[in-house]
Formats: structure tokens, sequence, C-alpha cells
């Protein structure tokens, strides 16, 4: 006869096996190494937690302990490859097949292993996507999971950074599997539950608080003014035409800048209240001086940031938070509010070729795309209406009768024309598509699609790639506003300018701004000082980014 | 309207100025002149064998001025160009000032912000720190006042932490930093358990404005901004000029008190404590007022060199 629960069954019997090295649902934490060898299978998908952020480093640890005799063939499933430990299992032979989305600090060791076949690559995802794997084709078998307390009954407080947690439990511990957290202390009353104790079958004392990267965390000291020029073209020449209310900013110092231009600026333009009113991101320490100044209404987070959690607990009109008092964030609700409530998403990039692709890709580094490519994607299931979605759609489509026209939302890239060691930003062939040949991958890591990229700005101007009618143009539009890169001193200077006449392109000065403007005074903060002053002291920066 | 120009000193922030803006608010207006300038191009001889850029001022302005009406010689480093670092050219035009100085007997202001030695011209730049500091105490000896200020981004380190030591009187603001081998250095050679050079709060707290102005390794507390710089200066050129053997051996002996007294600590915080300062963990978040508030009871004063 057919067995209907041989998942169920065999996630008693795990359980059962992990007893003997626990009491109750408590893992010691130097029996952890002998623990998970019990409750593991060669061969199981683990999902390990960690992503750009926050980090279940213990159980990293101990995983890469394990002896690859007795538990060797892992598929790991997990948002981030962050900690040296993640690659040291495929180096162990502990684990086999990887499918991730973000790697930043191991970058470049990931891409040696991958070219060295140490690594069987499923897929590189945005977030998104492999949440949504985790409930299709990958759903984990064990979830190493991180929190900031348990009680004894495995109720967790996942405090400020909850981030990826929700749902990883939400598969992995509906979907049959063993659910396995690390928390800094065991108390007997979390202060609020985030994950029922009934979805989490065991708890280690790490003894401290889980590793966080304070990744959102940009110093205005280093914000350059040419940073300043394209930070004001935004907020002339796009924010303020579209009427951008609702939007999510990537972590460049660009986008930095225009958060510390929001109090000064664009003040001074009349828009407090008509832009910038509310967001999906993380709590940037730079957009401070805008919440303080009243521009804010609110904010949703897919995670904290190191140093913010008194300030955010302070400004509960502004950060959702929990019934004790702090941050409640969520990756998963913050992405899809990204991609589908959200008019607008600006951010940086590392490469843009000719038709409008982009990459952050380099030869030598794969690091994966995070959460970008939700935001910066045009939404094909959005059916609500706004003014700013509206009016690109009307913009890209002038022809189709309104009631049949698709909106689409504003898809940015910003950048200065030379980056970091003068590398320019504009390319004929993107190093993604190099890599791809390379590791013969069916896809080439594209993090926005041209067909999504509606603007581009530079130090030298805007291009509206919304207004472009052919191929031609399109090529133009980019062309005229790459500077002196190969790719701009390329361009068709009469069709450029034909564009310009058509506002396709729009210089600094056809939008009434004068570069030598673009000061560091109009900074509303310049230092990390400044934000922890503006803060009311709130804001405790971490050690490496104070000079005081 | 220029928004640069709406921005009045008081407002310019010392440690974002460059070597220009920093004389401009420091100086008498109208009052500079300056010598052997750009338009001379005498640049750095060494660079282009590197492929780097030459800057046509070699990254140090000097020049005569006037500051409060007194008539001084005055020269700022721009910490923009190499990290302010000493190169051949750079090096010269700071020893040739302090030459005049002697002669003119002629006060000198000079604004700091360095790195210490240009790697790529280590032999001038390490001749030239040497023919800097003999200028210096020559200068001083013939009784002419050499005011040092230190606030910029690059700090003044190695050379020029050296050469500082040897000033009459050191301004420094809490942004400031003072010391001859560089966070980096140190953790390079000694390994990062002796001093993690990431943690930017321990560097601050060993090297910065306020824990050099509590250990006597600075004279005066300024807040960053142009003005304040601008009011300590005048305040250290009226001070006494007197440079002589006596004190010098009274310096070196508190030099010496200091180095036992505190000789065996990990951190700037264990010394604010031994110093018998109440609120020593606070030091870093103390405004500018309670700081020298806490301070006036507790700080070292230096002799003289430092």
């Amino acid at each position: 006869m057919k067995q209907w629960d041989l998942r169920g069954k065999a996630r008693q019997a795990r359980i059962a096996d992990g007893m003997a090295h626990a009491a109750g649902k408590i893992v010691a934490a130097d029996k952890l190494v002998a623990f998970l060898e019990a409750v593991i299978l060669s061969g199981d998908r683990v999902c390990l937690e960690g992503d750009n952020q926050k980090q279940a480093d213990l159980l990293a640890r101990a995983l890469a302990q394990v002896d690859p005799a007795k538990i060797h063939d892992l598929h790991m499933i997990q948002s981030g490859v962050v900690l040296p430990e993640h690659l040291d299992l495929f180096d162990k032979g502990v684990a086999r097949r990887l499918d991730f989305s973000y790697s930043g600090p191991q970058s470049a060791r990931i891409a040696r292993m991958l070219f060295g076949g140490k690594i069987e690559l499923g897929a590189i995802h945005t977030y998104l996507e492999l949440f949504a794997r985790y409930f299709i084709d990958l759903t984990p078998q064990v979830a190493l999971i991180a929190a900031v307390s348990a009680d004894r009954d495995g109720n967790l407080y996942t405090g400020p950074n909850t981030e990826d947690t929700p749902t990883v439990v939400e598969a992995t511990s509906f979907g049959n599997g063993l659910v396995i957290a690390q928390v800094g202390e065991i108390v007997d009353r979390v202060p609020r539950v985030d994950i029922p104790g009934d979805r989490v079958h065991f708890v280690v004392d790490a003894g401290k608080p889980f590793y966080v990267e304070p990744l959102f965390t940009r110093d205005p000291a280093a914000i350059t003014e040419t940073q300043i020029l394209t930070a004001m073209l935004a907020i002339k020449g796009l924010y303020q035409p579209y009427g951008v209310r609702r939007l999510n900013h990537g972590i460049g110092f660009n986008t930095a800048a225009i958060e510390l231009l929001l109090p000064t600026y664009a003040e001074r333009l009349g828009l407090k209240g008509k832009i910038c009113t509310h967001w999906a991101l993380n709590p940037h320490p730079t957009l401070i001086p805008a919440i303080e100044a009243g521009w804010v209404e609110q904010i949703h987070c897919f995670g904290s940031e190191v140093g913010m959690d008194d300030y955010l607990r302070a400004r509960s009109d502004i950060f959702f938070t929990g019934s004790d008092g702090s941050l409640r964030s969520n990756r998963a609700f913050s992405q899809t509010a990204g991609l589908y409530a959200c008019d607008l998403f600006i951010g940086s990039t590392l490469e843009i070729d000719l038709k409008g692709h982009s990459s952050t890709i380099t030869p030598d580094r794969i690091a994966g795309f995070g959460g970008a490519p939700n935001m910066g994607s045009d939404a094909r299931g959005r059916r609500h209406p706004s003014a700013p979605w509206l009016q690109a759609g009307q913009e890209a489509d002038p022809d189709t009768p309104a009631p049949l026209r698709r909106g689409r939302k504003l898809v940015v890239q910003i950048g200065e024309t030379f980056g970091e060691a003068n590398a320019p930003l504009f390319v004929e062939k993107l190093s993604a598509l190099e890599l791809a040949e390379k590791l013969s991958l069916p896809l080439a890591p594209i993090m926005v699609y041209a067909d999504d990229t509606t603007h581009i700005i530079t130090e030298e101007g805007i291009a509206n790639l919304l207004l472009c009618r052919d191929k031609d143009e399109h090529e133009q539009a980019i062309r005229g506003v790459a500077g002196f890169t190969e790719v701009g001193r390329q361009r068709d200077k009469k069709m450029v300018e034909r564009l310009r006449e058509r506002k396709v392109i729009q210089r600094p000065e056809d939008l009434g701004i004068d570069p030598l403007d673009a000061n560091r005074s109009l900074l509303a903060a310049r230092s990390i000082k400044d934000l922890m002053l503006a803060s009311g002291g709130l804001y405790r920066p971490p050690s490496r980014f104070r000079n005081w | 309207m220029n928004a640069a120009s709406a921005t009045p000193h008081a407002r310019l922030s010392w440690f974002e100025a460059g070597a220009r803006e920093r004389l401009a608010a420091l100086l008498d207006p109208g009052s500079f002149e300056e010598f052997i300038g750009p338009e001379k191009r005498e640049i750095s001889p060494h660079l282009k064998i590197f492929d780097l850029p030459a800057q046509f001022d070699d990254g140090i302005v000097v020049g005569g001025a006037r500051i409060d009406g007194a008539p001084v010689l005055v020269a700022a480093q721009e910490g923009r160009f190499m990290g302010g670092a000493f190169g051949e050219v750079h090096g010269a035009k700071l020893t040739g000032l302090l030459r005049a100085a002697k002669a003119l007997k002629r006060d000198v202001v000079i604004a700091f912000d360095t790195g210490g030695v240009r790697l790529q011209e280590a032999n001038a730049g390490e001749l030239a720190i040497s023919e800097i500091i003999r200028a210096l105490v020559e200068a001083r000896t013939a009784g002419v006042r050499v005011v040092g200020l230190i606030g910029g981004r690059a700090g003044c380190y190695g050379g020029g932490g050296l050469i500082s030591g040897c000033c009459s009187t050191l301004v420094v603001s809490e942004q400031g930093r003072i010391s001859v081998s560089g966070p980096e250095v140190i953790e390079t050679n000694k390994g990062v358990e002796e001093f993690d050079s990431r943690d930017r709060a321990l560097v601050w707290r060993t090297m910065g404005g306020k824990h050099r102005y509590l250990i006597g390794g600075a004279d005066i507390f300024v807040d960053d901004n142009a003005a304040a710089f601008r009011d300590a200066a005048i305040v250290a050129l009226g001070r006494p000029a007197g440079f002589d053997r006596k004190r010098l051996a009274a310096e070196q002996a508190r030099l010496e008190r200091r180095l036992t007294r505190f000789g065996a600590d990990r951190d700037g915080r264990d010394v604010w404590r031994e110093l018998g300062l109440t609120q020593a963990d606070a030091v870093p978040e103390l405004s500018t007022d309670a700081f020298l508030h806490q301070a006036a009871d507790h700080r070292e004063t230096a002799d003289d060199a430092r």
C-alpha cells in the first residue's frame, strides 16, 4: 500500500537522532558538529542562512567541520555565499552543488572554484526567485538559521535583522524539513515571537550575536562633486517631472548623494511631500537627514543596518516595528514591495553596453545578483495605476489607447562615465558575456536588462530611453551620455543633437543646473558624524566608519 | 548663484577644504602672495617615470601673507594630491620658506595634510624631511614662531609627524591625526593583534586630535571649521617665541615621564582614565565645549617639542 507520510517520518527520525545530542531542543555549542553529523544526510538540500547582511556564522563554521566521509554531496541552496566557510564546504567535499543569489566578498574565490570545477552550479538567482524555488523545486531538507534569542520551546526573536528567516522557515518547516537555529542567547521569554517554536526543531546557543555586515552604510565624506551633480540631475530631471513618491535606491554613492540632497537642494526646488515619501529600502544612515526634515512618510526594510536599531525604534511612525518596539524587516516582502509597489528603481552599476544591458560582473569576479534585478525590472503583473507609471508608459508607447496601455516602472542606472580606477562605465561588450562563454552558462549574468532600463544618468546628462523610437536612437542616446569613454566618443554628433532637441537627452544646462553648483556644501551631512548628530545621537556608527 | 560662494568661511570645513581654500579662509583677504606658484610649473621630476600625473604646485602652496594684520609666511599641503606626500620639489619649497623665515625673522604657519614621504621619490623625500627639520629649528633658534595646523583628510603622518613635533605650537581639530607610523604601517609590521587599522575609532583614540591634545601632543584644540583655525593661529602667533636648551630639557623629562606613566597602555581610553577624566569612555562623543571643559584640569601640557 502507498504510504503518504514518508517525508514526515523521515523528519521524525532525524529529530530522534538529534535528540541524542541535545537537551530538549537545546544543543550545546561544543556538540554542534556531532549533532549536525547526526541530523544531516549526504545529498541533502541544505539552506544555510546568510545574505548580504546577516549570517548564521556559528552554524556555517560547524558545518564546515563535519567529516566529509560521513556527510558529502550536499546541495547548498542559500541567498548568500559570503563567509569563507561557505566555500570551504566545497573545497572539503562536504557540498557539491550550489544554487545561490549573492556572493559579494567571495566573488573572486567563487569564480576560481567555478572555473576549477569545484562547484557544480545550479543557477544564480535574484533573492525573490530563489525564495520562490524554496516552495517549488528547491525545498530544503535542513535549514540552518540565525536569530537573536530563543526560549526553551524554540520560539525565536529574530530582531531588526529578521530578513530571510521567515521565508526559509516557512518553506522548510512546512515542507517536512528540519529547522536548526543559532541564537545569541537563550532567554525565559523572547521580546517578541518572530518564529513560533513549533516550526523550530533545535536551537544552539552561540553565546554571541550572529554576524551582520554594514553593507548599506555610505560615508558622506567619500561622495564626490560629480556624484552630487548626477544626484541633482536625478532630482530635477527625473524625480520632479515624474513625481516619484514610491521608490527604491541602490547602495552606491550616487544614490546616497540623492538622499543627502533631499533636505537641501530638493527642498529649495519645493519638492518636499511631492517626491520620495514611500520607500522599500534598508535603513540607510544617509537617509537620516531627510527623515528628520520630515520628507519621509514610510519605509519598509529588507533588513536592518548596523548601528541604526535605536534610531529605528525611536522613529516607529516611519519604520515597521514589532510589539517590542524594534524593527521588523522581511526580505521577501520588501522585495515584493520593491517589485510591485514602487514606481522607480535607481542604482549604480559597473558596465553598461550599447543596448543598455548592465552588469556588475567582471571577468574574474562573480558577485551574483542579490535583489537589484527584482527592483530593477518592470513588473509585468502589475495592474494598479500611479502617475509616474502611467507617464512612463505613455512616453514608451504613445500610440496605444490609454486604457489598453501598460504603464512602465522607471528603472534608472546612475553613475560617472569613468568609475573606480578610471574604468569606463560604457563598454562595447559586457564582461558578463565573456564569463558566460568561459563557463558555458546558458544565460549571461545580466543585472538589469536593456528592455527594463528606462533612463541612464551620468555627469553628462540624462538619456530617456523610453522616448527612443528605434535601435539607432536607443544606441545614440546611450552614446550621448557616455562622455569621453570610447563608446561616448564614437557618437553621431548630429543625431545626438537631434535627440537633445526632443529631450531624449538632457544636459545639465537644459535642466537649468550649473555643474559648478555641484558642491559638497549641498550635502545635508558631510560625514558619518554629521549623520550621528542629525539622529540626535540615536545612530551609533560602527567603529570602522568613525573618524573621531 | 554659486553655492560655494554663499558659504561663509565660518562654515567651511577644514577637513573638507583643499589647500587653497584653507589659505583663503586663514589669511587676511587679498594679502596672499604666492612663491613659485603653479604658473612656474615646478613639477616633480620623478613622477613621470612611474606614469603618474604631476601637479603644477607639487601639492604644496607657499607664500607670504598677513594674518590679523601681522606679516607671516605660510605653507599649505594639498592632501588630495598624492596624500599630501613630501616629494623633492614639495620639500624644497617648504625648506626654502623656512630659510626665508629665518632671514626675514618672520613667523611661519604650516597647514599640514600629509601621509609622509612620497614613496616614488623616497630618497629625495627623506632628505627633504631632514632639511626641513634643520631649517625649522634654525628659524626657531633665530626667534621665529612656527605654527602647525592639523585637521586635514590625510592627517599628519611620517616625516610630517616629525616636522610637526618641532613646531612652536600645534593647532588640531578632532578630525586631525598625528603620528609617525600610520595605522596600516603598524598593522603590516606588527600584526593586526597589535593594531587593527580598520578599527577607525581605535585609530582616532590613539592618533586623533582629542587624544593628542590630552597627552600634550597638540596645544590648541578647535572645531573643524576654517574660522576656528584662523582664530587659533592668531592666538598661537601671539605666544612667546622662546626656544632654548632649558625648555627642550624640560620637555625631554616630560616625555620620559609620559612613557613611564602610559607606556603599557593599549588604548587611548586607558590613558584618559589614568589622566583622571571622569568621562573617559565618552571622550569621542563629547562636544568641543564639553571636551575642553573635561580636558582643562587633566590634560598634559607640553613645554615645547612633543
